[in-house]
């Protein structure tokens, strides 16, 4: 009999949670801006970095060409040099002032110049010649094109001119060969073939749109609470008591169904639709989204505790995105993140979501050898989840006491027959956080 | 005339209260600023990738294959943490992101070599970390190259040869690098030198509009006007003088900071450079009024401004060239005010341009300002009738 009036209790109480599940999912849906936030951001941003990393690799940079040598070698280099698919020689100028001239004004982004001796010194056979570049360093892909592309062109140059050396030596022609070419290597680049800033940077982007968004919106949705003079961690249409793990599981329960719906779209759909890398297992990257999306939520109930008003939140947290897209060593490698900042960096869900799905999305790893990141990611959100039900028990608690204390005023107020003082009180009556700050 | 400056002096000195009695006005722009400055700063203090790691599969296990992967640990940019026999052990710490590449020594390496039979290296390194995998990319190549070399270098030794006429045989082709205006390669000078007054400038955007917006949510626009003798310019000149004041001291700063303190090369003008900051700071006030003026609801003028804000990051072009982007989105990246900022910055600080040079986009940054009249009607409007939602 006992048994079954607690069933039929917590029954009532998880009735609650649902209750407020439904409210949190007609707020998001009554707010505009929340709704801005949580479907046009997720939804058209992956488009609008697609279209800007559209290339995916810079090609035809163009290069101007001072050539003071205007020798066979040097234009035998040039042609060879062109058919590279970085570059393209705009320009042929007869002095360096003339090229310096384009560089300045943007017209080329590289220089490349051959001394007058470039023909003689390789014909000595013990001169070195040279071969200057000179990069515009105001992007650095464009460094990176125009040197990985002459480096290339050189090492194969070298090979015929150090056998022909060689021979001069007088050795023979199979010994020179096998001296030269002793030992040769391949090169393969994994999981990006075609080695594009898109196919590098668009999944860590995905992971940060689904963040980012998902942060704001709940701190604009607790801002709004905290605005609206009600309490985050009561019972919608209370007015009074608190229950923290009703309504944090509630409201998590519909970012959850949101979000994990637009996180299949974005991580799972999206890298096929832009035919970025995707040689993970599908049922993984759906798998790995649980703990993602679970901990990004929990953390930002916890910083939305905090917000005392909705647009607060989004002036201060926005320069957040690029901060902990840096922290997480994406573009900026892992091993080069300063300790100090390495520690902050683990609290954060991006590092361990974003290097996660880029091991399971673009490396082809399976959950097993990504059980870091996924372990780290249920830690966070227990962590996360713990904290924000502590705090939404202490603010209830004191809520409560405090409003018993107006309680026991208001009584006494009746006793002296004076109304004022209770209205001082509640007009006084400061917003909650204030006391935890 | 006399009137005037008296009415935006009550404008300011009620701003000035407004500002003191909410901590977000000061603690955004200046607290903010100087995080993320402190972060940037500090995050990338060695400037260039170094001590990236890798593995070495090494099936050959011998005298040879063990000087290669000496080789390899001596050079400073890489970090050999695994030396393995397994390729699929490397694979696997490679999709955990422990190592960056992998370089297979193949059995048999060491008398192949001796029998001039030309045993093959292979190199294998990741694209999906963009700079780690280059960097590995980089490192193997040159050890390969060296362990050929050092293979010409004992030949040619044996064969009785000084040693500087045989570094010319091995390497008759040198590439003379000049990385223009950053010759060190140092990331910290390349990102931060955009990424700075690109926060800043979107601080100064979202504060503008927040300055704004709160008046119309919090029904205390009329006030504002009263206080203004009903003029709208006087208005918003009272209003935005003190957040202007604040962000121009602040572009002052971040601009001291890099060019004089941190020591970052400007080949051009410093004056026109600085000029060239703060007319973008108050371009992105001047998008701010846009905003706020087209949606006259703070929180929708906020969401829009922080979507807006954040792609100009990426359509700048500092990190991602504007010439790979999709055609459309190029002519998009104009609407940037950061785009104009950045590359004012390349024609002073990188290339030294002529003092012309810089003019068409300090021109596009004072056209920022035409939109943000031609909403004035309407905003003035919104202030006056309070016509738009609260919320």
């Amino acid at each position: 009999m006992n048994i079954t009036r607690h069933l039929y209790h917590f029954w009532l109480q998880f009735k609650e949670s649902g209750q407020v599940f439904w409210h949190e999912l007609y707020t998001i849906f009554r707010d505009p801006g929340v709704c801005v936030i949580f479907f046009v951001g997720t939804l058209a941003y992956p488009f609008l970095y697609k279209a800007m990393y559209w290339n995916e690799q810079i090609t035809n940079i163009p290069v101007a060409v001072v050539d003071l040598s205007n020798s066979p070698e040097s234009r035998a280099f040039l042609h060879q040099w062109s058919a590279a698919p970085e570059v393209r020689l705009t320009h042929t100028c007869s002095c360096m002032a003339e090229a310096e001239q384009l560089l300045r004004n943007q017209k080329v982004h590289g220089i490349i110049y051959f001394p007058h001796d470039f023909a003689s010194q390789l014909a000595d056979p013990l001169g070195k010649a040279t071969v200057s570049l000179f990069c515009d360093m105001s992007s650095f892909l464009y460094m990176k094109g125009i040197a990985l592309s002459c480096n290339q062109l050189v090492m194969e140059k070298m090979k015929n001119i150090q056998i022909d050396r060689y021979e001069y030596m007088g050795l023979g022609k199979e010994m020179a060969w096998a001296l030269v070419q002793e030992a040769p290597y391949t090169e393969t680049a994994l999981f990006a073939p075609t080695g594009g800033y898109g196919s590098f940077l668009i999944p860590a982007v995905l992971v940060m749109i689904l963040h980012q968004t998902l942060f704001f919106g709940i701190c604009m949705l607790a801002g709004t609470v905290r605005e609206e003079r009600t309490e985050i961690y009561r019972i919608p249409g209370r007015k009074r008591g608190y229950s923290a793990l009703r309504t944090i599981f509630g409201r998590a329960a519909a970012y959850f169904l949101l979000y994990y719906a637009l996180a299949a779209i974005l991580l799972g759909f999206l890298p096929w639709l832009f035919d970025l890398p995707h040689i993970g297992a599908i049922g993984d990257i759906l798998r790995f989204n649980v703990p993602f999306i679970l901990s990004v939520i929990f953390m930002s109930i916890c910083v939305g505790f905090f917000i005392r008003n909705r647009e607060s939140g989004l002036v201060l947290l926005f320069s957040t995105s690029l901060i902990f897209l840096f922290v997480a060593g994406i573009s900026w490698p892992k091993e080069m993140v300063p300790e100090g900042w390495k520690y902050f960096s683990y609290i954060i869900p991006y590092t361990w979501a974003a290097h996660g799905f880029i091991h399971i999305n673009s490396m082809g790893a399976s959950l097993w050898a990504t059980r870091h990141e996924y372990i780290a990611l249920w830690g966070l959100t227990g962590v996360y989840a713990v904290l924000a039900i502590i705090m939404f028990i202490v603010a209830g608690i004191r809520r409560e006491r405090k409003e018993s204390h107006l309680a026991a005023l208001e009584e006494a107020a009746h006793i002296g027959g004076s109304f004022d003082m209770v209205e001082y009180f509640e007009h006084s009556s400061q917003p909650i956080s204030e006391d935890l700050h | 005339m006399k009137e005037i400056f008296l009415h935006i002096w009550y404008v300011l000195q009620r701003e000035l209260k407004r500002m003191v009695s909410r901590p977000l006005y000061l603690t955004a722009s200046i607290g903010v600023f100087l995080f993320c400055m402190f972060f940037f700063m500090t995050l990338m203090e060695k400037g260039a990738a170094e001590k990236m790691p890798m593995a070495v599969v090494d099936l050959d296990q011998t005298s040879i294959s063990r000087r290669v992967c000496h080789e390899m640990q001596a050079t400073p940019s890489v970090d050999l943490i695994l030396i393995t026999n397994s390729y699929s052990e490397a694979r696997e710490a490679m999709q955990q992101g422990y190592i960056y590449g992998i370089l297979v020594i193949p059995q048999g390496f060491y008398s192949n070599l001796a029998s001039l039979k030309r045993p093959r290296l292979d190199c294998y390194y990741t694209n999906a970390y963009t700079v780690g995998g280059t960097t590995v990319y980089k490192q193997m190549l040159l050890v390969a190259n060296l362990a050929s070399g050092a293979f010409q270098r004992e030949v040619l030794r044996k064969k009785g040869m000084p040693d500087d006429i045989i570094m010319n045989r091995i390497q008759p082709i040198a590439i003379d690098m000049h990385m223009l205006a950053n010759p060190w390669g140092n990331y910290t000078i390349y990102l931060v030198s955009t990424i700075m007054p690109g926060i800043l400038g979107l601080i100064a955007m979202m504060l503008t509009i927040f300055a704004i917006g709160f008046e119309l949510k919090s029904q205390t626009s009329h006030e504002w006007l009263r206080a203004a003798g009903g003029d709208y310019t006087v208005a918003m000149i009272g209003k935005l003088l003190p957040y202007t004041v604040i962000y121009l001291v602040l572009g002052i700063v971040c601009h001291l900071l890099f060019y004089n303190i941190a020591g970052f090369p400007v080949n051009g003008s410093h004056e026109r450079l600085l000029f060239g900051m703060l007319l973008f700071i108050m371009a992105m006030e001047a998008m701010g009024i846009v905003l706020i003026g087209l949606l006259p609801t703070l929180r929708d003028a906020l969401s829009i401004g922080a979507l807006y804000g954040m792609l100009g990051f990426s359509l700048s072009g500092f990190t991602y060239p504007n010439m790979g982007m999709m055609p459309a989105v190029r002519a998009l990246s104009n609407l940037e005010p950061l785009r104009h900022y950045y590359l004012i910055y390349v024609d002073e600080a990188l290339m030294g341009a002529p003092s012309t040079a810089a003019l068409p986009d300090a021109l596009a940054l004072v056209a920022f300002f035409i939109p943000a009249l031609c909403v004035a009607p309407r905003l003035h409007r919104a202030l006056v009738y309070q016509n738009y939602p609260l919320k």
